[in-house]
């Protein structure tokens, strides 16, 4: 029944993001039905457009989780950003230097993506350990601070004089992930990360001690739960689900560190994180989805003149809605079930 | 001399976006509401401002669509946060979101042009003289030519002062943060003052929005609120939302801005633009110190 709930709340929300939508279309005079016809069949209509939105999926999945991880065990780490970039600027780094066969240098270069997000959130956790300062703050501005310092990395240390605009140069080929054909082993990573993480939030101690204090942390820390450990340990976590994602953009795309590499994903995974209300499972689907619609915005700004921005304005309408319905429908339906209640009492 | 004189006029210009969006989230704030769609809305405001001035030729009509904009999503807010009884937070992150969408959307449909759009024929807000103040040696050059907007802001700190702690509203406004249920009791709706502190929210956002695109600038470039809303969110927190500490604390985050500039000499410009920011995060330390000095007298 509670999944079913949560079924019914997003598809009827995504239904009528995309119906809503549709009717902005027609008062422009663009045809919705082609509109969303190019959209999805430049996302999913044949093998190559579907391995390409898998892997787009896979920093923004990555980043719902850190989200999701984050909200549902308490801290409000809204620093998916930052530690976006950072850990992309680990990994440029770190492929830039080092030269080694692939089977060490991906691992070694994922871990300093990891090491590169983890860095950047625990510094929003000590500054909440240390001082108490609220994490919902410090991560927003430190996204700021790691956005214009990357921008310097390329501008003037790491700047490939061969280019014209801010950039870094290549990192060295054993960095780039092995390729399926017109799949990207990206793909795969994600999935067994997600994996690992729905093991440790579901299925271990640790996981069950973030779910407790996220409910209620008064319960938690009487109940023994070591919540300031803990904290640090969820920032850490959630910072390293975000640098990895950065990593694995780099390594997975162009291998080296453009300008705004980060901008495309700034708000995703939090925005997946809420529609999601936290869940793993959820963000995985509403991450894979959300990979639909940016994906195939490119094809419909193609085939049709609908602006590929179009999906921004698609999707933050679909939060909205999914969100405000999972609530009134809980309400409406608890009004029904009450009702019936009565009833059955009556007679 | 003069670069003291740029820097004090610097740091009045940077500082009003913040105080206009502080003051609009100020009274959200005293009202119990967690707003944090401050950020969105002045990024409408923004974009309405410079769609107004350029197609109507008139800055007027500019600041007038400008107010429009940032109440559309003030309304929104309402309609999910209050009638919807949506999450806060999440409904703020998504008008957030909805903004930006819109506006690069807007943008690109409307001007034809990704990134920013700028063109000779958007009328900017002109810059106000005051008569015999002007005519004062250093002093008038401080307090005199600056942006129209700006010495709004400075009427509207007077204003929110004074709505806050001294009119029935304001009482009632207090006391919907305080205690919502004892007000319902005592016969106000809490959700109707909450609704109007979002309502003049709307009204304070949209004017910052104004001042960033028709007088800061004359343009409007994608996401050109840049975290305004923000650190004006932590300005609120702050000084617990009382007007004239958010006065002061605007001045103080204008001043970083203008500082930054002026370290351009030194640094490369990618560092001056991170003291806003790290700024904030100083700020934010200085005062959970005093917080925590506060709590541990109390513990004794």
């Amino acid at each position: 029944m509670k999944l079913d709930k949560k079924i019914i709340s997003g598809v009827l929300g995504i239904v009528f993001a995309l119906l809503l939508g549709a009717v902005v279309m027609l008062i422009q005079g663009y045809n919705p039905w082609a509109t969303y016809g190019a959209l999805f069949r430049y996302a999913l209509g044949d093998i190559y457009t579907l391995a390409t939105t898998l892997h787009n999926a896979v920093p923004l999945v990555l980043t719902g989780l850190s989200a999701s991880v984050a909200f549902a065990s308490g801290p409000v780490n809204l620093g998916q950003p930052g530690q976006l970039v950072i850990g992309a600027m680990f990994a440029t780094i770190g492929g830039l230097y080092l030269d080694l066969p692939k089977g060490i240098m991906i691992p070694i270069l994922l871990l300093l993506a990891m090491l590169g997000g983890a860095l950047w959130s625990g510094i929003a956790a000590a500054l909440r350990r240390l001082f108490n300062m609220s994490e919902f703050i410090t991560t927003l501005m430190l996204n700021f601070v790691a956005d214009y310092l990357t921008y310097w990395a390329i501008s003037y240390p790491f700047f490939d004089s061969t280019a014209y605009s801010p950039m870094s140069p290549r990192i060295n080929p054993g960095g780039a992930l092995w390729r399926f054909g017109d799949f990207n082993s990206d793909v795969l990573i994600m999935i067994i990360i997600f994996l690992l993480v729905y093991f440790i939030f579901q299925r271990t101690t640790a996981g069950y001690e973030w779910r407790i204090t996220g409910k209620n942390s008064l319960f938690a820390r009487l109940g023994g739960c070591p919540v300031g450990k803990n904290y640090v340990a969820v920032m850490l976590f959630t910072g390293a689900l975000a640098g990895l994602a950065g990593g694995l953009v780099i390594m997975g795309g162009p291998l080296r560190f453009l300008k705004g590499i980060g901008a495309n994903y700034a708000w995703d995974g939090v925005m997946i994180a809420m529609v999601a209300n936290n869940s793993v499972i959820g963000t995985l689907l509403y991450g894979i989805f959300f990979s639909v619609m940016q994906t195939g915005a490119l094809g419909m700004e193609l085939i049709t003149q609908v602006p590929r921005e179009f999906i921004m304005v698609i999707q933050a309408v679909i939060v909205l809605v999914v969100v405000a319905g999972r609530g009134t429908l809980d309400i409406v339906l608890d009004k029904i079930a009450t009702r019936r209640r009565v009833q059955e009492h009556q007679t | 001399m003069n670069i003291f004189i740029g820097l004090i006029n610097g740091m009045i210009a940077s500082a009003t976006p913040i105080l206009l969006a502080a003051l609009g989230g100020t009274l959200t704030y005293y009202a119990g509401i967690f707003n944090i769609a401050m950020e969105g809305m002045m990024l409408s405001g923004a974009f309405f401002a410079v769609l107004g001035a350029y197609y109507f030729n008139s800055w007027g009509i500019g600041i007038l669509l400008a107010v429009f904009g940032s109440t559309i999503l003030a309304l929104v807010f309402i309609l999910f946060s209050i009638v919807l009884k949506t999450d806060e937070f999440i409904t703020g992150i998504g008008l957030n979101l909805f903004a930006l969408g819109t506006t690069t959307y807007l943008l690109r449909q409307i001007f034809n042009v990704k990134g920013a759009f700028s063109n000779p024929g958007i009328r900017s807000i002109p810059n106000l003289a005051i008569p015999l103040i002007e005519d004062i040696p250093i002093v008038g050059r401080i307090l005199s030519g600056h942006n129209l907007i700006v010495y709004l802001g400075l009427l509207l700190t007077f204003l929110t002062a004074y709505l806050v702690f001294k009119t029935q509203f304001g009482l009632r406004l207090r006391a919907a943060g305080y205690n919502a249920d004892c007000l319902d009791s005592s016969g106000v709706s809490t959700a109707r003052i909450r609704i109007w502190s979002l309502l003049i929210c709307g009204l304070f956002c949209g004017l910052a929005g104004a001042y960033l695109s028709l007088g800061f600038v004359t343009l409007f470039s994608e996401n050109m609120s840049a975290g305004r809303g923000w650190i004006s969110l932590a300005a609120i927190i702050l000084v617990n939302g009382h007007p004239w500490g958010i006065a002061a604390i605007s001045l103080l985050f204008g001043f970083t801005d203008g500082f930054g500039l002026l370290l351009q000499r030194v640094m490369p410009p990618q560092f001056t633009a991170m003291v806003p920011y790290i700024a904030t995060l100083i700020a934010l330390f200085f005062y959970s110190i005093s917080q925590k000095k506060k709590t541990r007298m109390l513990d004794i």
